[in-house]
């Protein structure tokens, strides 16, 4: 058994990775077929009162399953890297694993491995809802489709990160993933700036939309940022806790 | 090799304006059972907690000359989807990665915990996780074992499987293990530190704990008959301190073991009554304790 056998154990055993393969991939298939059948849902539900729904679109299904399984998602991303991340939450636990290795070595797996869960979960609902999109209503762009996705992928790994730094601050599971998500939330104001916001690594959510709409590629910043803000807290995290006590 | 395994010098730690340890100074010998005894709150976990390098002493300095340290806290914790042998197994892949498989299996036998090697450790009772963590300890071949409180959770049988476990450690690992369970220290341990309120106030033997006590030598005399006259003689004795008569025995208390030893015989050949029993009264390690401790 080793630290990265664990990790995968723990996403099995626990049910984590099923509930984020749950997620994302209920709403790869609502997504699509919400916006393809909106008309007629709210017809039966109008009683008669007209209302304007916007046309099925490619661009509508994957921005449906992109807004709905995002909001959940994110948070369920936050609690299950915090449950692992936040390995101090349990003295005893903590105790077992220092005595025996370096936090260097116990954090890496973990994550290394919630990274790629958060990503994969998303990068599989989002490849879902490509194809029902393209069953229900037509083919969305691909190239905007695959591209959107990993930039989205890399602001679920940044997540995963800010999980960590906070993991290094607090002892306790909710309240890692709570305040991460509350920041990452606070941080998208930043985005009134307009200096500011083309660096925000919320910018990178935005982009999924707007590439398979056809948008031009602007997110190196975003996706720089991301990168060097995510070194930073899984770098601060591990001085952190290597100092920290039991 | 150095001869001390574990040494701590001028040890003090605090958390705000409450004093853990208090300029604590020990040294335990390699190969052998060091029992760290105290009351509730005696500062003994935070001891251990510096030993095993979890927490940073507020002043002083500590070595431990060993290559692999294995600790046990004293509620082990582990996670509940894990079964006991992969628990043991990530013990001996992180310590031990050369060690073949097999060792888990053997450690857990020793243990006592073979049956359920394969169930999860989520329905383990608190006794078991000990054991087990112990298990795990033990896998990781640690020329230092740390164990807090290592058979507080354990009935009678499980208790002596562990300190069997820990006794046999001896001389391949240096073992520092905290009780406040004074026989379980009394069964295994080559020396003894009493903890005070953060402070050590003795560290050596058990035997020397014993002897060196302050407290009065104490011996038991049985009799037949009337043994008012041997207790008329023994009060009008300077060295004598206290004479105590029950029934058909007598204790009498000296200040010293030396004096009693040498004048108590002459008193009861005095009295010139029929003496069934002269016995010198045994301190337990409890009194002792109680008496340091209090």
């Amino acid at each position: 058994m080793s630290l990265w056998r664990l990790e995968v154990v723990r996403l099995v055993r626990t049910y984590r990775l099923w509930i984020l393969l749950g997620i994302f991939g209920f709403f790869a298939v609502l997504g699509p077929a919400t916006a393809k059948y909106l008309p007629e849902i709210v017809e039966q539900l109008g009683g008669g009162v007209e209302i304007a729904v916007p046309v099925a679109t490619p661009e509508l299904g994957m921005a449906q399953y992109l807004g709905n399984a995002l909001q959940i998602g994110l948070l369920a991303v936050a609690f299950v890297a915090a449950s692992s991340l936040a390995f101090d939450s349990k003295p005893e636990m903590a105790t077992f694993l220092r005595t025996r290795t370096t936090v260097g070595r116990i954090l890496e797996p973990r994550y290394v491995i919630n990274m790629a869960a958060a990503a994969g979960s998303f990068l599989l609902g989002s490849a879902i809802a490509f194809a029902v999109t393209a069953v229900l209503i037509a083919s969305p762009s691909l190239s905007g489709v695959v591209v959107g996705s990993l930039l989205v992928a890399l602001y679920l790994c940044f997540t995963v990160a800010v999980t960590g730094l906070f993991a290094s601050l607090l002892r306790s599971v909710p309240g890692t993933a709570l305040l991460t998500v509350g920041v990452l939330i606070s941080l998208s104001i930043l985005g009134l700036v307009p200096a500011i916001r083309p660096w925000l690594p919320s910018e990178l959510v935005g982009a999924y939309d707007a590439l398979i709409g056809g948008g031009d590629f602007v997110y190196w910043r975003a996706a720089a940022s991301a990168l060097a803000l995510s070194a930073g807290a899984i770098a601060f995290s591990v001085f952190r806790m290597q100092r920290r006590e039991v | 090799m150095p001869e001390v395994a574990v040494e701590a010098n001028d040890i003090t730690k605090r958390y705000g304006a409450t004093t853990a340890l208090d300029d604590v100074t020990l040294s335990v010998r390699r190969g052998s059972v060091y029992g760290l005894v105290g009351p509730n709150g005696a500062g003994k976990t935070t001891l251990l907690g510096i030993l095993s390098g979890l927490r940073r002493p507020t002043s002083g300095t500590f070595a431990v000359d060993a290559q692999r340290i294995g600790v046990l806290p004293d509620t082990p914790s582990f996670d509940s989807w894990l079964t006991a042998f992969e628990v043991v197994d990530l013990s001996r892949a992180l310590n031990v990665p050369d060690a073949p498989e097999v060792s888990v299996d053997a450690v857990l036998d020793r243990a006592g915990l073979a049956h359920v090697s394969g169930r999860k450790v989520g329905g383990f009772s608190r006794g078991m996780l000990q054991r087990l963590g112990l298990a795990a300890a033990v896998v990781g071949e640690p020329d230092v074992l740390l164990l807090d409180e290592p058979a507080a959770a354990l009935d009678p049988a499980g208790r002596r499987e562990v300190l069997d476990m820990v006794a046999a450690l001896r001389g391949s690992s240096t073992v520092v293990f905290s009780s406040h369970i004074l026989d379980d220290v009394q069964q295994v341990c080559d020396t003894v530190g009493i903890l005070k309120e953060g402070a050590l106030v003795y560290e050596g033997t058990l035997g020397d704990l014993v002897r060196n006590s302050e407290h009065d030598a104490a011996y038991e005399v049985r009799f037949r008959g009337d043994g008012v006259p041997l207790a008329d003689i023994l009060n009008a004795e300077g060295w004598v301190t206290t004479v105590v008569m029950a029934d058909d025995r007598l204790t009498v208390s000296a200040a010293n073991a030396a004096v009693i030893e040498r004048e108590l015989t002459r008193c009861v050949a005095r009295a010139r009554i029929p003496i069934i029993s002269l016995t010198p009264i045994e301190r337990s390690l409890e009194d002792v304790f109680l008496e340091v401790t209090k």
